[in-house]
């Protein structure tokens, strides 16, 4: 009885670096992200005023505030929409059995380990007008009859940018899908190929069903990330032209460490934070297969 | 029958040629582009360099000032990246096996915990890390930078270190325990040598997402000597006149190791990867 004690409390001894990380690096610093929130904060180590709800009143009638909610909403599901269909489609196809089919899912990976900074940069060379090889090529197969400058248009930053994003971030959902679909037991498709089933049959009926629960969780993962994004955006437009591209990260970049209002920033913070919150427990609670036992 | 078969595979092949090829074609280009001179980076596009040099490559290396030292940048994330590594698989493995040993533990909250964890958004850590750093000497500080990117990964490397050690059978730690080994010598001697594909994916994950990371970096770091590689090749894009040839040269150099890193073990890391995500 004593050995079974004393092996249990060892066991969650185990888990105890992690959770010192968890509570020093995410817990307590989204506490004080609340308290900062009903402060008025100026940068640096100068003092700090109790202000109520201030923070929040000005949040709730600021226009820039509302306007990168919706930039942000249009920004993630537009990710979300690409992040979703691509990838099954890439995943159906990169679920076969050849040669060298390894090295291809290898290769279809690069866009999302490559380090972000190196992609934005590149990618906004390459969008330049009159220099770039996008540009170029459009015009020369007589798409775009001129050369547009992609991320300085009002009208195509975000298009683009949200193209770019989900390029890089493909691979991930491919690779979610693809773990899924081989976990399908072929006997079920043999199945179905002895009762005569066509192939848009046996995908519609057996492996589209059987993907659900994953899509759910690709798109719950995408969703929060996308969400979240802040390095990319940043390092291709600053959120501009204008505030084109500013969504919520960014905007909360913008005013605790551009314009030094920190409680302001904290405010839009316990925003976000809360409302993936909400989101994760709705994911967790109605979305997940309950566990198999 | 065999000829359909055959004839299908083909086309198979070519449209996943066709699909990787649309898919990391910049990447090529790029890598391509990183030797034409500045000439032809700043003229009408062509794919291939007309008169390939190496220029931008020693501009960047060896034409170094204090504001733009660019091998001390990929020195610092290397500094940075090892140690993050080094650490996350310390701390992931000790508690990876914790929840893999623990019935309850396993198909219960903790690991959905660190699966929340894994899509918990930074931003909002922004504010309170930049003041509990700065409070606690760590700002400007790369050891900072490794306190808070081991943070960032451990999470999601101890939850997918629980999907390989769950597959060590338990006889063998059993029979060491008969022998006379205690926990610890048990861990360090059958189990983590077993769990060694797993925590070269943990160790690779974490080294690539270090070497990358902007945000943290981009807050936490001021001084010009201590600016790991993607602020570094950040800030060269926020001057007056930006220099391309040196920024695209730059890009492939902070790209490869990663690359480099990750061809070998991508096997591994895939299936890694996955193995958590089908049981959830």
């Amino acid at each position: 009885m004593f050995k079974i004690r004393k092996n249990e409390i060892q066991q969650y001894l185990f888990l105890l670096p992690v959770f010192i990380i968890v509570l020093v690096i995410f817990a307590y610093p989204y506490i004080r992200n609340l308290i900062y929130s009903f402060y008025d904060i100026s940068f640096g180590g100068a003092e700090s005023n109790y202000i109520g709800l201030k923070n929040y009143i000005y949040l709730v009638g600021s226009k820039f505030f509302w306007d990168a909610l919706g930039k942000s909403l249009y920004w993630t599901l537009g990710n979300l929409v690409i992040q979703l269909i691509v990838p099954l489609f890439l995943a159906i196809l990169l679920n076969t059995k050849i040669k060298g089919i390894h090295l291809a899912r290898s290769l279809v990976m690069l866009p999302w380990i490559a380090p972000t900074v190196a992609v934005a940069v590149c990618m906004r060379w390459m969008l330049l007008p009159r220099i770039g090889i996008i540009n170029a090529f459009l015009t020369s197969i007589g798409l775009m009859e001129k050369q547009i400058h992609f991320l300085g248009n009002n009208t195509t930053a975000m298009p683009v940018l949200i193209l770019l994003n989900s390029w890089k971030f493909l691979p991930f959902g491919t690779l979610m899908i693809l773990a899924a679909l081989q976990a399908i037991p072929l006997s079920v498709f043999e199945a179905a190929e002895v009762d005569g089933a066509t192939g848009f049959q046996k995908f519609r009926f057996i492996t589209f069903p059987l993907l659900g629960s994953m899509i759910w969780f690709v798109g719950f993962l995408a969703f929060a990330w996308n969400f979240n994004t802040f390095d990319f955006i940043w390092l291709t437009t600053q959120g501009g032209p204008g505030t084109t591209t500013q969504t919520l990260p960014v905007l909360i970049y913008r005013t605790a460490f551009k314009t030094f209002r920190l409680g302001e920033a904290s405010a839009i913070t316990v925003f976000i934070g809360i409302f993936l919150i909400i989101l994760g427990l709705f994911y967790f609670s109605y979305l997940t297969p309950k566990e198999k036992q | 029958m065999a000829e359909i078969n055959r004839i299908k595979n083909i086309i198979t092949i070519c449209v996943i040629i066709l699909v990787i090829g649309l898919i990391i074609w910049p990447f090529i280009y790029i890598f391509i582009s990183s030797f034409k001179p500045l000439k032809e980076i700043m003229a009408r596009a062509s794919f291939l360099p007309v008169d390939p040099t190496l220029k931008n490559y020693q501009t960047l290396l060896f034409a170094r000032t204090p504001v733009r030292d660019f091998p001390r940048f990929l020195l610092n994330s290397l500094y940075v990246s090892v140690f993050t590594a080094l650490f996350t698989l310390i701390i992931s493995s000790i508690s990876g096996y914790g929840i893999a040993r623990n019935r309850k533990l396993r198909v219960g909250l903790v690991s959905k915990f660190l699966l929340f964890i894994y899509v918990f958004p930074t931003v909002v850590l922004l504010v309170p890390i930049y003041k509990l750093f700065t409070s606690m000497g760590l700002y400007d500080n790369l050891f900072g930078l490794i306190i808070i990117y081991t943070a960032l990964v451990s999470p999601f490397c101890t939850w997918l270190l629980v999907s390989f050690f769950e597959n060590i059978p338990r006889e063998l730690e059993e029979s060491a325990g008969i022998d006379g080994a205690g926990t610890f010598t048990t861990f360090t001697r059958i189990v983590i040598p077993l769990a060694s594909p797993g925590l070269v994916t943990a160790g690779a994950y974490s080294f690539i997402t270090a070497w990358g990371e902007y945000m943290f970096a981009l807050i936490l770091m001021s001084s010009n000597l201590k600016k790991t590689g993607p602020l570094g090749l950040a800030t060269f894009t926020a001057e007056q006149y930006i220099e391309w040839g040196p920024l695209l040269s730059g890009s492939i150099l902070i790209m490869i190791p990663v690359f480099i890193l990750f061809m070998p073990v991508s096997g591994y890391f895939i299936k890694g990867f996955t193995a958590g995500a089908v049981k959830e």
